[in-house]
């Protein structure tokens, strides 16, 4: 008897492992038609992962302190063992993290997979999506760089169109009058503490929903019914599915290590490809770099901003497409999930993706 | 206390939930507008004809790439739109022929040493050349030895030594622009290039300024030595290449160790797709 086995066993005589297990893994059926969209949840906990792991390893060389935030990071970058790759992997990692995220909105929202009863399912990935683009924003501002500083600086000072609390917001944001210390302090302990402990209790929530619930069927194939409204709680079931282990998981490996592969790829050879030139040059409020611009993953806002006569009215807009998004089950109730009987939404889909795209392309080139 | 946290705890989730999408919504503006541009830039670029074209010639300039503005040269208080252009605010204006060199050299203080010393220097004031008649004033571009052409050398005198000067400077100029190219790109990635920029920075004035002297046999003389030094420089950058390219090498294992993982967690999947 192997050295695995004896473990089992002495944990299976004290805590019942074995039926844990089997529920969770063997005796866990997906429907027989998931497709590998349904692999981005298990991408993104990796993914999620390997930000902890690299954000650890990070906080061991780097001072949140403005005189030395950027010093540290040089340090990291040149005279720390393998910290080059720690931070490219760190950073590239929010990128990818973004865009993961972004496709599994996408899938679950052609799919309608956030329809009863998964509203709550929905409701914590989207603040999932919006804690991990504020966790992007607070980690820009830590090396300090001319691109973070200058980034930041604009970033909070358009919270000054609020009506009424405007200054108060600029100022609770930053701190005090001007990006600076305060700033750097509080972006600090929200990246690695504040919201990486909601995120954690967030996904908890997504995943305790996902398996209290159940997978949802793909709305594809000739059998599909919508579900009658439920009086009471139900777990989908699958009978005659695949069972989550070993056949999901072998899918979920596969799309995880080509996700990984694609991030390792920019990190050794397009490493530069998220860095524009500020970001290499120390903060200095005395000097504005011409053109800054925010990520990919922001341009559609930056740009929104820029179409209005007034910052107000454009932060408005994002504010209303923002909630919009996340209270769509709650505004979406038909039971009908099969996109070829949902025109008038998929036409918003295609309108939505197309819209956000040219928008974010508009501002890159703007 | 445990009903305490568990009544905070929405709370703070609440809080920070919405600290986020504030701070989301708020990031859109993550560009910078032209805010902090000096008066100078702000009432002559605001005009049409000879005062406001030099605004318009400094933007594409070499000075304005580097940060170098109205006042850097010309003086006065760029905060002030009253006293901008006050002599008691330290305002110059724009220097007299005779004074030009002695403008430019606050800044360039070895060349114009050597410009002073030379055939050019010494014709100063009595139709010679000095640093706008080759380099333009608020259009000045980086120096470089196509400066240095048939065209603008035969509006005074023959091409033949300006010719010779430019052959004599033109490998090391293209060394030293190389090596600034690699340089960028190094410090593109993150690595620390700053010792050896601050080198190749002063090198690149010494040699500059060396050719100001419009000696051809100094130039060739002193050239072999400034060769040498880029040949320091050059080696410290290749230790450098060669391990990006040891790293390039280690990651391209890593990624095409994760595709094939990939492929063949695919072809399990399949397999136990049939098996079903």
């Amino acid at each position: 008897m192997g050295l695995g086995n004896k473990i089992t066993d002495y944990l299976d005589a004290r805590l019942g492992v074995r039926d844990i297990l089997e529920q969770n893994l063997t005796r866990y059926l997906l429907p027989r038609n998931i497709n590998a969209w349904y692999t981005l949840g298990a991408v993104l906990l990796t993914l999620f992962a390997v930000q902890f792991a690299t954000g650890i390893l990070l906080l061991v060389y780097y001072h949140p302190i403005t005189d030395e935030a950027f010093q540290s990071v040089q340090r990291i970058m040149n005279d720390v063992p393998f910290g080059w790759l720690i931070r490219t992997v760190h950073a590239v990692g929010a990128n990818v993290i973004v865009m993961a995220l972004l496709l599994h909105m996408l899938s679950v929202l052609f799919m309608g997979s956030y329809k009863s009863p998964r509203e709550l399912t929905w409701l914590a990935g989207f603040l999932l999506l919006l804690l991990s683009l504020g966790m992007c924003l607070t980690g820009y501002l830590l090396p300090w760089s001319q691109l973070s500083f200058w980034a930041t600086t604009v970033a909070t000072s358009s919270s000054r169109e609020l009506p009424l609390i405007g200054d108060f917001v600029v100022r609770f944001l930053r701190g005090g009058a001007m990006v600076g210390q305060p700033t750097l302090g509080r972006f600090f302990a929200l990246h690695v503490m504040g919201f990486p402990l909601l995120l954690g209790l967030l996904v908890l929530f997504h995943l305790f929903c996902v398996r209290r619930v159940g997978i949802s069927r793909p709305p594809f194939g000739p059998d599909w019914r919508p579900m009658e409204p439920l009086a009471a709680f139900r777990h989908e079931e699958h009978p005659g599915g695949i069972p989550f282990f070993p056949h999901y998981v072998t899918k979920d490996a596969a799309i995880i290590a080509f996700f990984l592969a694609l991030e390792l790829w920019v990190v050794f050879f397009a490493p530069g490809l998220f860095f524009p030139p500020a970001a290499f040059e120390p903060a200095d409020p005395f000097v504005t770099p011409a053109g800054i611009k925010p990520e990919w993953y922001f341009l559609w806002a930056y740009q929104t901003l820029k179409i209005f006569p007034s910052e107000f009215l454009g932060l408005a807009v994002q504010g209303t497409a923002v909630t919009l998004l996340l209270l769509l089950p709650f505004l979406d109730r038909s039971p009908e999930r099969r996109p070829a009987r949902r025109p008038l939404f998929v036409t918003a889909y295609i309108l939505g993706i197309a819209l956000f795209v040219a928008i974010s392309v508009w501002g890159h080139f703007s | 206390m445990k009903t305490y946290c568990l009544r905070t705890a929405p709370r703070f989730l609440f809080i920070s939930v919405l600290l986020a999408l504030l701070l989301v919504l708020a990031a859109g503006a993550g560009a910078v507008s032209p805010e902090g541009e000096t008066v100078c830039i702000q009432c002559h670029g605001a005009q049409t004809g000879r005062l406001g074209a030099p605004v318009a010639a400094w933007r594409k300039s070499i000075h304005a790439a580097n940060g170098i503005s109205c006042h850097d040269c010309h003086g006065g208080d760029p905060t002030d739109m009253a006293m901008a252009m006050n002599p008691a605010r330290g305002f110059l204006g724009a220097p007299k022929e005779g004074s030009i060199p002695g403008f430019c050299g606050r800044c360039h203080v070895g060349v114009k040493e050597d410009y002073l010393a030379s055939a050019h220097g010494r014709a100063l004031g009595r139709g010679g050349p000095h640093c706008v008649t080759c380099h333009g004033n608020h259009a000045v571009q980086k120096a470089a030895p196509d400066l240095i052409n048939r065209k603008d050398c035969t509006r005074c005198h023959d091409y033949g030594r300006a010719e010779e000067i430019k052959s004599a400077v033109l490998d090391t100029d293209r060394n030293i622009a190389e090596l600034t190219q690699s340089l960028t790109a190094l410090h593109r990635t993150g690595i620390v290039t700053k010792d050896m920029d601050d080198e190749l920075f002063a090198l690149r004035n010494r040699f500059h300024r060396l050719f100001h002297n419009v000696d051809v046999e100094r130039v060739r003389n002193q050239t072999a030595g400034f060769q040498g030094d880029l040949l320091k420089i050059r080696g410290r950058l290749a230790v450098i290449d060669a391990e990006l390219k040891r790293r390039k090498l280690w990651g391209g294992v890593v990624v095409a160790l994760l595709l094939i993982g990939g492929v063949v967690a695919l072809l399990l999947h399949k397999s136990y797709k049939k098996e079903k």
